[in-house]
């Protein structure tokens, strides 16, 4: 132990040491350190004053620091402890912002000196000025945008799947919430919606801003909690963001379709809140519909107006069945009432009633199948019965305008996978084509050709030609154009139509002039795997 | 049994129809009525089968392939052979119908048939 008197020594001796060493340790300091005397002329200025404001020690020591910098450096009223951001120019003539922290000290003398720590802040005070500018602007965005958008509060819900990842119990998330519906409601419960824009207001809720800051499950309708669950998985498995179309519900209850995406920065994620952003649908939804309503409408007119076309060619298939039904009755009728009644040849009457009654209605159901609107059914077909098929509606047409038809139909010809109507209204359109062609051309022998081959082991190729005039070349590239016609009556949807069919089976179609004359469409189909 | 038909029994009708059912079913029918009959499925069939001069009636269709019924009715014409034509059809076709009357044939009945028009036109072609 030491008594007073050592103490006293000990001070005394750092004190000593302090003076001595004082100039070397200053200037290990990173800060300026500068020391004045009462009326500011400065004694010390230490390696960091150096390097901060450009002047070596021996230029400024003597001089004041308001000489030094041009202005008066510290307020009149200052007390013992002064602090402050000053802005000073250095040597170079540059302005920098200096945090400055100064005391006053009194010398071992006994006069009065002052002491100044300082801190070059310019850049630090300039990327705070940035920052806060960047989230000012932030801020208006999210306010401004026309989108709705969303802070939320995602903590809560990393703690949850941190307690299920721990049971060890789960490994597959995508599976676990898909069997667990009531844990994604949960997980939506604990999310909790720190802010909202006013567009949010606007698009969710009564005018009411409170009333939405609660959990996000009142905005969640119980089909949509797999979308919700897919982005907590985007959102767990480092996705940068998720996106998708779905039902969300306002506060009111009414529900609508919405463009939902989660954003989920690194820096956010970490803070455990992340960034919503809903886009209303609702209209785009509903044009979207009314054009895919237009669309099937318009199939459907272009379906019955083939109809139409065709409507002698029909009546006169169900009546040539209906005729014989009529006769063979008859016969079988006036076998019977003969006076000898004559038992098997009526019965061979009757037996051909049954047969063209069959017939008749084949042909019926074949017509219904045709005028059936809209839904289409694929199923798998065998392209050469569709072609007879087609066949068998043009013959009317054929005969009317003296064309002879040749089928010539592969044996090997696969199965397609199509919607037997679609199929038939491409075969349609393509001879009605050229049997129109032919009509109004001075060929002598008019001749309609369909042919079927294997082109591949995934194609089949359907080929439909006339030997009519074929197309003029400057046509050729507009043929598929909608309301494109070379002729009077029609209305230039035939082959827009037959193109957008064989689109949507995943086919193609081309056509070309033949060199004998004529014309020639090519389809190729995908068949069918199992074919 | 109509008065008279018995009348017309045993006459020879000729049936020609691209259509099997209605080529069969009028053929029983005929047949029923008491008469004999031979089927054609074309014009040319008929002409060309070198008995296109026995038949007392001709009952045919008019729209087929190759020679139509009027084409037919036309040609027995040239040959001299009068036996008399009764068209069967299902044509509506204003134009159509017009050139198989003025062809000359007897009847022209619309599918499917009014068995007495039949009758009544079968009985007045026979008895010419």
């Amino acid at each position: 132990m030491t008594d007073a008197t050592d103490s006293d020594n000990i001070e005394d001796n750092t004190a000593q040491a302090m003076r001595l060493a004082a100039p070397e340790l200053l200037d290990l300091v990173h800060e300026s350190i500068i020391l004045t005397d009462a009326d500011g002329a400065i004694l010390f200025w230490n390696a960091a004053s150096e390097e901060m404001y450009g002047w070596p020690r021996k230029s400024v020591l003597g001089r004041t620091v308001d000489a030094l910098f041009g202005t008066q450096q510290y307020p009149a009223d200052r007390q013992d402890a002064w602090q402050g951001e000053i802005w000073r120019d250095g040597a170079d003539g540059e302005k920098r912002l200096i945090e400055v922290r100064c005391r006053s000290d009194r010398a071992p003398d006994g006069r009065m000196r002052f002491i100044e720590t300082g801190r070059d802040v310019t850049s630090v005070r300039e990327a705070e000025a940035l920052l806060q500018k960047s989230e000012h602007r932030y801020r208006n965005l999210f306010q401004a945008m026309a989108a709705s958008f969303w802070e939320l509060d995602f903590f809560p819900v990393g703690e949850m799947l941190y307690r299920l990842r721990k049971t060890g119990a789960v490994n597959d998330y995508e599976s676990y919430f898909a069997a667990n519906p009531q844990f994604v409601r949960e997980m939506m419960r604990a999310t909790r919606v720190i802010d909202i824009n006013e567009q949010t207001v606007r698009l969710f809720g009564r005018g009411e801003r409170k009333e939405l800051l609660g959990s996000v499950e009142p905005f969640w309708p119980q089909d949509s909690t797999g979308v919700f669950a897919a982005s907590v998985i985007a959102a767990i498995t480092g996705k940068p963001n998720y996106s998708a179309e779905t039902r969300l519900r306002r506060i009111d209850g009414k529900e609508f379709d919405a463009l939902f995406t989660a954003c989920f920065p690194p820096d956010t994620m970490n803070k455990g809140t992340l960034l919503i952003g809903v886009i209303d649908m609702s209209e785009q939804v509903a044009a979207r519909a009314a054009v895919a309503e237009m669309q099937n409408n318009l199939a459907h007119a272009a379906r019955i107006s083939m109809l139409g076309e065709f409507a002698a060619s029909i009546a006169h298939e169900v009546n040539q069945p209906l005729a014989a039904i009529h006769a063979n009755a008859a016969a079988g009728l006036r076998w019977l009432s003969r006076n000898e009644p004559n038992l098997p040849e009526a019965q061979v009457s009757m037996e051909r009633v049954v047969e063209d009654a069959n017939r008749a209605s084949e042909i019926i159901g074949r017509i219904r199948t045709m005028a059936a609107g809209g839904t289409i059914k694929p199923t798998v077909l065998s392209l050469n019965a569709v072609i007879e098929e087609t066949a068998l509606f043009l013959r009317d047409e054929l005969r009317k305008n003296e064309i002879q038809l040749f089928l010539d139909l592969s044996e090997y010809a696969p199965k397609i996978v199509a919607d037997r109507v679609q199929v038939q209204q491409v075969f349609v359109n393509l001879s009605m084509n050229a049997i129109q062609a032919l009509v109004g051309s001075d060929t002598t022998e008019p001749k309609l050709e369909l042919l079927t081959r294997v082109a591949g082991d995934d194609s089949v190729l359907v080929t439909v030609r006339d030997n009519g005039p074929g197309f003029r070349p400057d046509d050729l590239p507009r043929l598929f154009d909608s309301f494109f016609t070379t002729r009077k009556e029609g209305m230039g949807l035939g082959l827009a139509i037959t193109r957008s069919i064989v689109d949507g089976l995943g086919g193609t179609i081309s056509t070309e002039n033949r060199a004998e004359g004529g014309a020639e469409f090519r389809i190729h189909l995908p068949v069918f795997a199992n074919g | 049994m109509p008065p008279g038909l018995n009348a017309l029994n045993n006459k020879l009708i000729a049936i020609i129809d691209d259509d099997r059912s209605f080529r069969m079913a009028l053929d029983g029918l005929l047949r029923s009525f008491g008469h004999a009959t031979q089927t054609f499925t074309s014009a040319e069939a008929f002409l060309e089968s070198g008995e296109a001069d026995k038949p007392d009636c001709v009952v045919s269709d008019i729209q087929m392939p190759g020679l139509n019924g009027i084409d037919l009715k036309h040609r027995l014409d040239e040959l001299g052979n009068t036996v008399p034509v009764i068209f069967v059809t299902a044509q509506t076709e204003k134009s159509t119908l017009a050139k198989a009357r003025e062809s000359g044939a007897r009847c022209i009945l619309r599918k499917p048939l009014e068995i007495d028009t039949l009758l009544e036109c079968l009985k007045g072609a026979l008895n010419a």
